[in-house]
C-alpha cells in the first residue's frame, strides 16, 4: 500500500519473475459457498497504520480506512455512487445554506449506547477545536439538533464537495466517550475505538503490523458477511506466494505477476487513475516562468512512450488537465501536445534561444536546466532528461532524498522536479494543488482567470454549472501548464473471489484509492 | 587507563552523543510536518491543524529550550512521544526491540563463533584444500547482500518447498500458546538468522585466519612448538586466543549496527524490528523516534566497548602491561 520500503524496482521485477516461473501454478480461487466467511485475511506491506481511532491512526490513506471498519460517517459511497449510511435522508437548503440529515433511529454504539443527533452535534464541535487529519470541517458554521434524530448542518459559504470532504468523510464520534478527552491523539484505551461500525477492534499490533476485527452483530445494516477480519503484514514481494499458498484472500500485488495471478484463478481488479505523476516546474524563474516554455516541455516529452519505457505500459498517460480521461469531469478538448519536438523547438526559439550544435543557447549561455527528483523517480527522471536533451535543452538530473527535493521544491530552489499525489476525484484537488501553499500545490495564480474558476466551482452547487467551470479550468490549465501531468499509475489487487471487492466511486471518503470499502465486507 | 578515568571518558562521550543525537536529525532538510502529511495530498492540513500540531510537537519553540527541554524529560526516564506513530517512543522502541535482539543477536552469536572457528581452521591450514574452499565459499557469500541471500532462502524454503513462513515473526491470531508459540517463532527467525549469520559471517572468518596466519610467524609460536605442546593446545591456546581479539573488537563495532543493521532483511521477512522503526522515522522526520533508536545504539555500543575493555587484558594480559 506505501511506496517506501521497498526492495529496488529491478531487482523486485526479476524477482518475481523467477518466483513465477518456478510456482506451479495452483489454482486456488475457490467460489464462495455460503453468505457467511469465518475469516477473511488480507495482506499488506507495511501492516502498522496506526491504532484506528479518528485521531491516532496515521496519515495515510490505510490508516483511514481500517479506521472506518469501526467509525461511520452521515453518508458514504459504493462502487458509484452515495449511499446512506448513519443518515438515510438528507436535503439542501439554499435559503440558510444548510444540510438537514435524518438520522437512523436503531443505530447503537458499540458499548450498548444508542447513537443520536446529539452524537453528530459533539463531532462537528469537537473537531472544531480539535481538528481532525483527514477533513476540513471550517466550512460547517454550526451544528445544531433538530430533534433526536435529526441535524442540521450550517455552512459558512456553498460548498460543491461537501459529500465528498466532509459529510463522506467526517467519522462520527460517540459523545459519551469523547467529551472528557482532551488530548485525542493520546487517547488509545479501548474505549477510542468504540465505533457505530460492522467491525469491532479485536486486536491491534504495532510492531507486527497485524488487525483483527470482528463482526458487529448488532450492526443496523444487516449482519456483517465477514465474521473476522484480519490484516497481516506481507512483503510486497511475497504477496503473490501468499495468495497462491492460500494464507491470504486479498493483496495488493506487483503489476509484473497481475496476468499470471489471474491465470491460477484469483480476480485482478485495478483502480481507475487516483494519482497524479507530475513534473513540477518552477514558473518563477526565467524561462520556465514563460508559458510557451512550459508548453515546449510538453510537446518535448512523449507521455504515450513514457508510459510505455518507464512503466512497461502499467500506467496511463496524463492529461495535461490534470484530470483523468476516466473521471466523469474530464473535459475532452483539454489541448494534448502530442509529442512533437519540432514544435517544442520552435517555441523555444520564438523565446530568443537559437540551436547551437545541438543545444540552445541565448546571449552565449547555453540553456541548461536542473531537474531533482526522488530516488524513486530515477528511471522517469532519466527518461525526461533524454527527451529533454534531445529537444536541445541541457538537463541536469540528480536524484535526492525524498524530503530534501519537496525542501527544496517548497523554497522555490529547482527548475524541475518530479512529484506526484493522490486524490485526483473531485475538481477540488485542482485547487488545492494549484492554488495550496505547500510544497505539493504549484502555488500559481497568475491567471487570474484561472484563479477566479478554481476559487468559484468550490461553491457551485449546480452540478451542470460546475462542470462547465471545471471544463473551462483544466482548458486555462492545459494552456497555462503551471505542472505537467505526465502519467497515471495503475495498481492492482488480487483476491480469491470469495468478496466481491471493488473500487469505491472518487475513493473511499476524500478519495482513497484502495478495494477495502467496509461495504464488500457487509451483506 | 584506570577504571575512573575510563568512565569519564565515557561520561564525556555520552554527552557528546546526546547533543549529536538531537541536533543532527534536525539539521536534515524537511521537517516532520510536511514530513508526515506531506505526501498525502488527501490530508486536510489546514492552518489550524499546522498550528494545533506545531505547538503539540513544540516546534514553535527555540532549539535550545527543545534541547533542555529533551534532556530534562530524557533524565527523569522519558523518552518523549513519537510524532508518528502517536505512542510513547519507549513503547514503541520496546515493541520492536525484543525481535532484532531475537534475530540479530542469535545471528551476530552464531556468525561469531562460527567465524572464529572456521578462521582458525582455515588459518592453521593455510594454503591447504579445506582453507581454499572454506575461503572462496565465505568470500563468495561476502558478495551478496543480505537481503539477496534472504530472499534466496524465501524463494526456495518458503515459496517452492513450502516449508517456512512467508513473513512474520509469528502467524497473527492462530491461537497458539506455549510450546506451539515458541516452535512458531523458531520457525520464522530460521530463514532470517542463516541469512543474516551468513551476511556476518565472512568478516569474522577473514580477520581471525589473517590475524591466525599472522600469529602462526610469531617467535613464541616457535617457542610453544620446541616445548613440544600438543597440536591442540598450540591451534587454541596459543594461536587462537591471540586471533580472537581483533574479532572481538569487531563485534564490538558491529553491535552498534545491529540495532539498525538488519532493515533489508527485515523488509524482506516483513519482520518486525528496530531498522525499520528508525527507516520510517527517518522518513518522517519523527524526531523523537530517531533519538530513542540512536540513543539506545548509542548506550548499547559505549556498553559492548566497556565490556571489551574489560575482556582485553584476560585474553591478551599484555594490554595491561603495556599502559
Amino acid at each position: 500500500m506505501t511506496r517506501a520500503g521497498h526492495l529496488p524496482l529491478k531487482l523486485t521485477v526479476i524477482l518475481t519473475a523467477i518466483i513465477l516461473l518456478l510456482l506451479p501454478a495452483c489454482p486456488n480461487g475457490k467460489a464462495p459457498t455460503s453468505s457467511q466467511i469465518d475469516s477473511y485475511t488480507i495482506a499488506d506491506s507495511t501492516g502498522d497504520w496506526g491504532y484506528p481511532s479518528p485521531y491516532a491512526h496515521y496519515s495515510r490513506g490505510p490508516g483511514y480506512v481500517l479506521m472506518s471498519f469501526v467509525f461511520e460517517t452521515l453518508v458514504w459511497k459504493d462502487a458509484t455512487e452515495f449511499v446512506p449510511q448513519l443518515a438515510y435522508q438528507w436535503e439542501y437548503s439554499a435559503d440558510d445554506n444548510s444540510y438537514t440529515f435524518r438520522l437512523q433511529e436503531n443505530v447503537k454504539w458499540h458499548d450498548g449506547a444508542d447513537f443520536t443527533a446529539d452524537d453528530v452535534v459533539f463531532t462537528y464541535n469537537y473537531t472544531k477545536e480539535h481538528p481532525y487529519q483527514w477533513v476540513d470541517n471550517s466550512i460547517v458554521e454550526s451544528a445544531e439538533v433538530l430533534d433526536k434524530y435529526t441535524v442540521k448542518l450550517y455552512l459558512s459559504r456553498p460548498y460543491a464537495p461537501f459529500f465528498q470532504d466532509v459529510a463522506g468523510a467526517q467519522p462520527i464520534m460517540p459523545e459519551h466517550i469523547w467529551a472528557k478527552v482532551t488530548t485525542p491523539e493520546e487517547f488509545l484505551t479501548p474505549e477510542a475505538v468504540i465505533g457505530t461500525g460492522p467491525y469491532m477492534l479485536a486486536d491491534y499490533s504495532q510492531e507486527h503490523g497485524s488487525y483483527l476485527f470482528k463482526a458487529n452483530d448488532g450492526y443496523y445494516l444487516g449482519q456483517p458477511a465477514v465474521r473476522e477480519i484480519r490484516l497481516v503484514k506481507v512483503a510486497a514481494e511475497m504477496a503473490p506466494a501468499a495468495l497462491k499458498a492460500g494464507s491470504v484472500n486479498a493483496a495488493s500485488i506487483p503489476a509484473e505477476v497481475a496476468a499470471d495471478i489471474e491465470a491460477a484463478g484469483f480476480t485482478v481488479i485495478t483502480d481507475p487513475p487516483s494519482w497524479n505523476g507530475k513534473l513540477t516546474i518552477n514558473h518563477h524563474k526565467e524561462p520556465l516562468s514563460a508559458k510557451e516554455f512550459r508548453q515546449a516541455l510538453a510537446y518535448a516529452i512523449d507521455r504515450q512512450a513514457l508510459v510505455q519505457v518507464v512503466f512497461r505500459g502499467n500506467a496511463v498517460a496524463g492529461s495535461p488537465g490534470m484530470l483523468p480521461p476516466t473521471s466523469l469531469w474530464y473535459n475532452p478538448d483539454t489541448p494534448q501536445y502530442q509529442y512533437d519536438p519540432d514544435r517544442a523547438r520552435q517555441l523555444i526559439e520564438g523565446l530568443g534561444y537559437s540551436l547551437e550544435d545541438g543545444h540552445f543557447v541565448k546571449d552565449g549561455q547555453p540553456l541548461k536546466l536542473s531537474l531533482i527528483a526522488a530516488a524513486d523517480y530515477k528511471d522517469l527522471g532519466q527518461f525526461i532528461t533524454q527527451q529533454l536533451e534531445q529537444v536541445g535543452i541541457n538537463i541536469d538530473f540528480q536524484t535526492l532524498e525524498g524530503k530534501t527535493v519537496d525542501a527544496r521544491v517548497g523554497a522555490w530552489d529547482f527548475d524541475l522536479s518530479i512529484y506526484g499525489h493522490g486524490g485526483i476525484f473531485d475538481p477540488s484537488i485542482l485547487q488545492r494543488t494549484t492554488l495550496g501553499e505547500g510544497f505539493n500545490s504549484a502555488r500559481y495564480s497568475a491567471d487570474a482567470e484561472l484563479t477566479r474558476l478554481l476559487q468559484a466551482q468550490l461553491t457551485e452547487m449546480d452540478p451542470a454549472k460546475r462542470k462547465d467551470m471545471v471544463s473551462q479550468i483544466q482548458q486555462l490549465y492545459a494552456e497555462d501548464l503551471p505542472a505537467l501531468t505526465l502519467y497515471y499509475p495503475k495498481s492492482y489487487w488480487a483476491h480469491d473471489g470469495s468478496l466481491p471487492l471493488y473500487y469505491t466511486r472518487d475513493g473511499i471518503a476524500v478519495g482513497v484509492p484502495l478495494p477495502l470499502n467496509r461495504m464488500c465486507f457487509v451483506d | 587507563m584506570t577504571g575512573k578515568r575510563s568512565l569519564t571518558t565515557y561520561g564525556i562521550a555520552f554527552l557528546f552523543i546526546l547533543a549529536l543525537n538531537f541536533f543532527l536529525p534536525r539539521m536534515m532538510p524537511g521537517d516532520p510536518l510536511t514530513a508526515i502529511y506531506g505526501d498525502e495530498a488527501l490530508v486536510a492540513m489546514t492552518p489550524a491543524l499546522k498550528a494545533h500540531l506545531v505547538a503539540r510537537f513544540a516546534l514553535d519553540q527555540p532549539l535550545w529550550q527543545q534541547f533542555t527541554a529533551y534532556i530534562s524529560t530524557l533524565f527523569r526516564g522519558d523518552m518523549g512521544w513519537s510524532y508518528f506513530y502517536n505512542a510513547s517512543v519507549l513503547k514503541v522502541i520496546l515493541g520492536s526491540l525484543p525481535w532484532t535482539l531475537l534475530v540479530v543477536g542469535t545471528s551476530l552469536v552464531l556468525a561469531t563463533l562460527l567465524g572464529i572457528e572456521l578462521g582458525i581452521e582455515s588459518g592453521w591450514r593455510r594454503g591447504s584444500r579445506t582453507d581454499r574452499a572454506l575461503l572462496t565459499g565465505l568470500m563468495s557469500l561476502n558478495g551478496f547482500p543480505d537481503f539477496f541471500l534472504g530472499l534466496v532462502l524465501l524463494i526456495v524454503f518458503g515459496v517452492l518447498l513450502g516449508v517456512a513462513p512467508l513473513s512474520g515473526a509469528l502467524t497473527p491470531y492462530s491461537g497458539l500458546s506455549g510450546l506451539a508459540l515458541v516452535l512458531d517463532v523458531l520457525k520464522h527467525m530460521a530463514l532470517p538468522v542463516a541469512a543474516l549469520t551468513a551476511a556476518y559471517l565472512a568478516g569474522g572468518y577473514l580477520l581471525t585466519r589473517n590475524t591466525m596466519i599472522t600469529v602462526l610467524k610469531s617467535p613464541f609460536m616457535l617457542t610453544a612448538r620446541a616445548k613440544g605442546l600438543s597440536q591442540k593446545t598450540l591451534k587454541y591456546r596459543h594461536a587462537g586466543r591471540n586471533s580472537m581479539l581483533p574479532v572481538l573488537t569487531m563485534t564490538g563495532i558491529w553491535l552498534g549496527r545491529v540495532v539498525t543493521g538488519a532493515l533489508f532483511v527485515e523488509l524482506v521477512f516483513a519482520y518486525p524490528g528496530v531498522g525499520q522503526l528508525a527507516y520510517q522515522a527517518l522518513l518522517a522526520r519523527d524526531y523523537p523516534v530517531i533519538q530513542g533508536v540512536f540513543l539506545m545504539v548509542a548506550i548499547s555500543v559505549l556498553i559492548v566497548n566497556f565490556a571489551v575493555d574489560l575482556l582485553y587484558p584476560k585474553l591478551d594480559p599484555r594490554v595491561s602491561y603495556a599502559r
